[in-house]
């Protein structure tokens, strides 16, 4: 039994009860126009002033509850949904994975955002800064432009994206220089994951790309594999317990094709896997105490002794009933003796008796019986059987009249039974005593010789386990249909349905074929039919199960493990490190997961998509398709400085694959640097105030009167937003 | 296209990314197979069930999925065997 060491299991964290928070004041910023900046993530929106340094951060999350003990209708958002449990079915999210659909549930998170920043006002009187996905549809766009020009009356509105302002607020230029970093952004966001080329501080949006796998397509991934590999798991495993644990335990691999080669070894993969602990509960078993047990022996040998009181009442009863009969009938043959002819026939048939032997074989049963049961009583079961005399076998027929033939048959009849048993019996007792002999033999060639012995029994333990193992084989053939058993199946099938079976002179004679004349004919239906055989199957068993059950006894090297049942369930040293087995009654074992492969296979299909169904490239290859648009020297100040962001970019292991994947594809002398965002999470709000913070925010916004005139799709064209239905500035 | 002599107009328009164009292609590499039980490298496929398999000992496991099993591992890699 695979016995882990305490350090490697690791129980699942527990849920904290979400934390209420406060509204700021308003008054720092009441009436001022500070800029507001939302970063309308798809996991997380994150809002704050620009002058603060850090956002404000929800899960972006909705949900409509009606409470039951009140009947008041609830909105919650973000981890709020976790404090009551009927509201997770109900929430919503504004992203329908990458893109943003859902309005309803993008104005109450937007709402949620004003209050907790303290807005009281009938209008929102901040420029908003918003993010929104790279080339990002023009109807989710129109929507939000609409939503918050016409609900919350902003002054103006401007658009980013959020990659480009992580990289902004790590590649920050001191003023007066002008923004004009080169760099290549790698941005991992929750559904997707982009990729965007900086030149001269400007984003290319032309010459980005988008590979449609992020975070959340990896978790649902993991979640998959965890339920493939245990099928039978006693509780659910949940997305978010399945992002936490993919957070946790999953990393990038340098080279996986070589980490896979590592892992092929069962100790190394042992050694390589994670342990996790779901919450279980012991079941209660009611361990009876001694005297319960007692007390119950006693309860039921009572209930016996009952029984058998009883039935000894009954028997009795019955006795002292036919004994009552008999002194009846008793009395009525005396009548016989002293009535004459008449009026005994007509007492008899009152008794219900058609003549006098009736009544005289009646009373010699009744005699009979009573006699029995009183023996019964006194000896108990052992009985004394007389052999029975039959004298009138003897005698020819010619001398018997014609009741004393009768009487002859039944006596013949009766001697022929009793021959029979005798017979049985004497049968019975020679198996009997030649079973004893057998084993009495097979004791002294143990006591004398256990080696040989066991040798033989061993040899035949063997013998029978390849007669099993063939007719498993056999059937095995039967299924395919070009093996040649079932050729020959079909060739017996054919032969017996042909016409030259019969010969011809015999099909002018009569017709019928001679089937079954002979009883080894139908010995071929067991061949033809592949479901026979199943009698021999169970024989082949029992015999196996009595050699082993011998052996196990007497041998002392032969165990648990060489019997035909342990040795037909053993799963190769791969298989059981891969997915540890555990014991029947084991709850805690069975209520473990097991992450082994799992834990670089996962972060693997970022790289390769195809891995996991995903028709798309994967990052390595995109990255060298967005750069082959490129010329050498462009080329060349892109990678320098490729910039690695977003939530998912925190998982190990990312920046030396990232570097292991490129350097082989770039010329040997071109310098390539990876750089991970300071606080991946929060870079892209914090590039963001940054930028509300200048001058170029006021000239990049679309003010109200703008988008009067334009619609909700237009925007203007800067270098951190995008291009599709842009306007130059 | 040109036309009387004029240069050929900027195909400013033809680059404007939209959500769908930029989209990344499907992949051109060769894809390397991988168990679809274990996730090691997978040499050999079932031709029963279409499974990819990692060595012997894990050939007898596939031997004793059922099939629906079977198909859910399929579909853990995309490949939906549904005959309609």
């Amino acid at each position: 039994m695979y016995e882990p060491s305490e350090l490697d299991i690791t129980r699942l964290p527990v849920v904290p009860f979400p934390t209420v928070y406060q509204p700021d004041s308003y008054d720092d910023h009441r009436g001022k126009g500070t800029p507001l900046v939302i970063d309308n993530g798809s996991t997380n929106l994150r809002f704050g002033f620009a002058t603060s340094s850090t956002p404000r951060s929800g899960l972006n999350a909705i949900a409509r509850y009606k409470e039951r003990k009140q009947n008041r209708p609830l909105l919650l958002f973000g981890e709020g949904i976790d404090s009551e449990s009927g509201a997770k079915s109900q929430t919503r999210t504004p992203w329908e994975g990458d893109v943003l659909l859902n309005f309803d549930a993008l104005e109450n998170a937007l709402d949620y955002a004003f209050i907790q920043l303290g807005i009281d006002t009938s209008s929102v009187e901040h420029p908003v800064l918003m993010t929104e996905r790279l080339a990002s549809p023009l109807h989710s766009r129109a929507l939000t432009s609409e939503l918050m020009f016409e609900q919350y009356s902003v002054p103006s509105l401007a658009y980013c994206v959020d990659s480009v302002m992580s990289f902004y607020h790590n590649n920050l230029p001191t003023p007066p220089t002008p923004f004009t970093s080169d760099g290549l952004v790698v941005s991992f966001n929750s559904a997707s994951t982009s990729i965007v080329p900086i030149l001269n501080g400007k984003g290319l949006m032309s010459h980005s790309k988008r590979i449609p796998w992020g975070a959340v397509q990896s978790t649902e991934y993991l979640l998959k594999l965890v339920q493939l590999k245990y099928p039978t798991f006693p509780t659910r495993v949940t997305s978010s317990q399945t992002s936490w644990i993919m957070q946790e335990f999953c990393e990038f691999a340098i080279d996986y094709p070589a980490k896979l080669r590592e892992l092929k070894d069962p100790l190394k993969m042992r050694a390589a896997g994670r342990i996790i602990q779901f919450p279980f509960t012991l079941p209660i078993v009611e361990e009876k105490t001694e005297e319960e047990l007692n007390r119950v022996s006693e309860r039921r040998k009572e209930q016996g002794r009952k029984l058998q009181e009883l039935a000894a009442k009954s028997r009795q009863e019955k006795l002292v009933q036919r004994e009552s009969e008999l002194q009846n009938l008793l009395s009525l043959r005396e009548k016989r003796d002293t009535e004459n002819k008449k009026d005994w026939q007509s007492t008899l048939a009152a008794e219900g008796f058609d003549n006098d032997a009736a009544l005289d074989g009646t009373i010699k049963k009744l005699e009979a019986s009573l006699k029995k049961a009183r023996k019964k009583d006194v000896d108990g079961d052992e009985m004394e059987e007389e052999a029975p005399s039959f004298p009138l076998i003897d005698v020819p027929d010619a001398d018997l009249d014609e009741e004393q033939l009768k009487e002859k048959k039944k006596q013949k009849l009766m001697k022929a039974g009793y021959d029979a048993r005798e017979r049985a019996r004497k049968e019975k007792d020679r198996e009997r005593e030649e079973r004893e002999a057998g084993e009495k033999r097979e004791e002294d060639e143990r006591d004398n010789d256990l080696e040989g012995w066991a040798i033989k029994m061993r040899r035949e333990h063997e013998a029978i386990m390849n007669k099993i193992k063939e007719r498993n084989r056999r059937k095995a053939a039967l299924t395919d249909r070009k093996s040649a058993a079932s050729q020959a199946r079909m060739k017996n099938i054919a032969h017996l349905a042909a016409d030259e079976r019969v010969p011809k002179k015999r099909r002018k004679a009569n017709g019928d074929d001679m089937f079954g004349a002979d009883d080894a004919d139908w010995a071929i239906y067991r061949k033809i039919n592949p479901a026979a055989g199943s009698s021999d199957e169970e024989e082949d068993l029992s015999n196996l199960q009595l050699v082993e059950e011998k052996l196990l006894a007497y041998d002392p090297s032969f165990t648990v493990d060489h019997t035909h049942a342990s040795l037909a369930s053993q799963k190769s040293a791969l298989v059981s490190a891969f997915k540890p087995p555990y014991e029947e009654g084991d709850v805690e074992g069975k209520t473990r997961i097991h992450l082994n492969v799992e834990r670089w296979r996962v972060c693997e299909a970022w790289l390769s998509p195809s891995m996991a169904g995903v028709d798309s490239a994967g990052l390595g290859e995109v990255i060298q398709n967005v750069l082959a648009r490129f010329s050498d020297a462009e080329k060349g100040r892109l990678v320098k400085n490729i910039f690695v962001t977003g939530g998912p970019s925190q998982l190990p292991g990312l920046v030396d694959r990232l570097h292991a994947t490129l350097r082989p594809i770039l010329p040997p002398e071109m310098p390539l640097h990876i750089f991970k965002a300071k606080e991946p999470s929060v870079d892209a709000w914090k590039g963001m105030a940054d930028f509300a913070k200048t001058d170029e925010f006021r000239t990049v916004s679309v003010t109200k009167a703008e988008y009067e005139e334009w619609g909700g799709e237009r925007i203007k064209r800067w270098w951190g937003g995008n291009w599709n239905s842009s306007v130059p500035l | 296209m040109a036309i009387d002599g004029e240069a050929a107009p900027s195909s400013q328009e033809e680059d404007m990314p939209t959500y769908c164009s930029i989209e990344a292609p499907p992949s051109v590499l060769p894809q390397k197979h991988y168990c679809d039980i274990t996730g090691l490298e997978a040499p050999y496929t079932d031709p029963a069930t279409g499974l990819r398999y990692h060595d012997k000992s894990v050939y007898d496991l596939i031997k004793g999925l059922s099939t629906t099993v079977a198909k859910d591992y399929l579909s853990a890699r995309g490949v939906n065997p549904i005959v309609k």
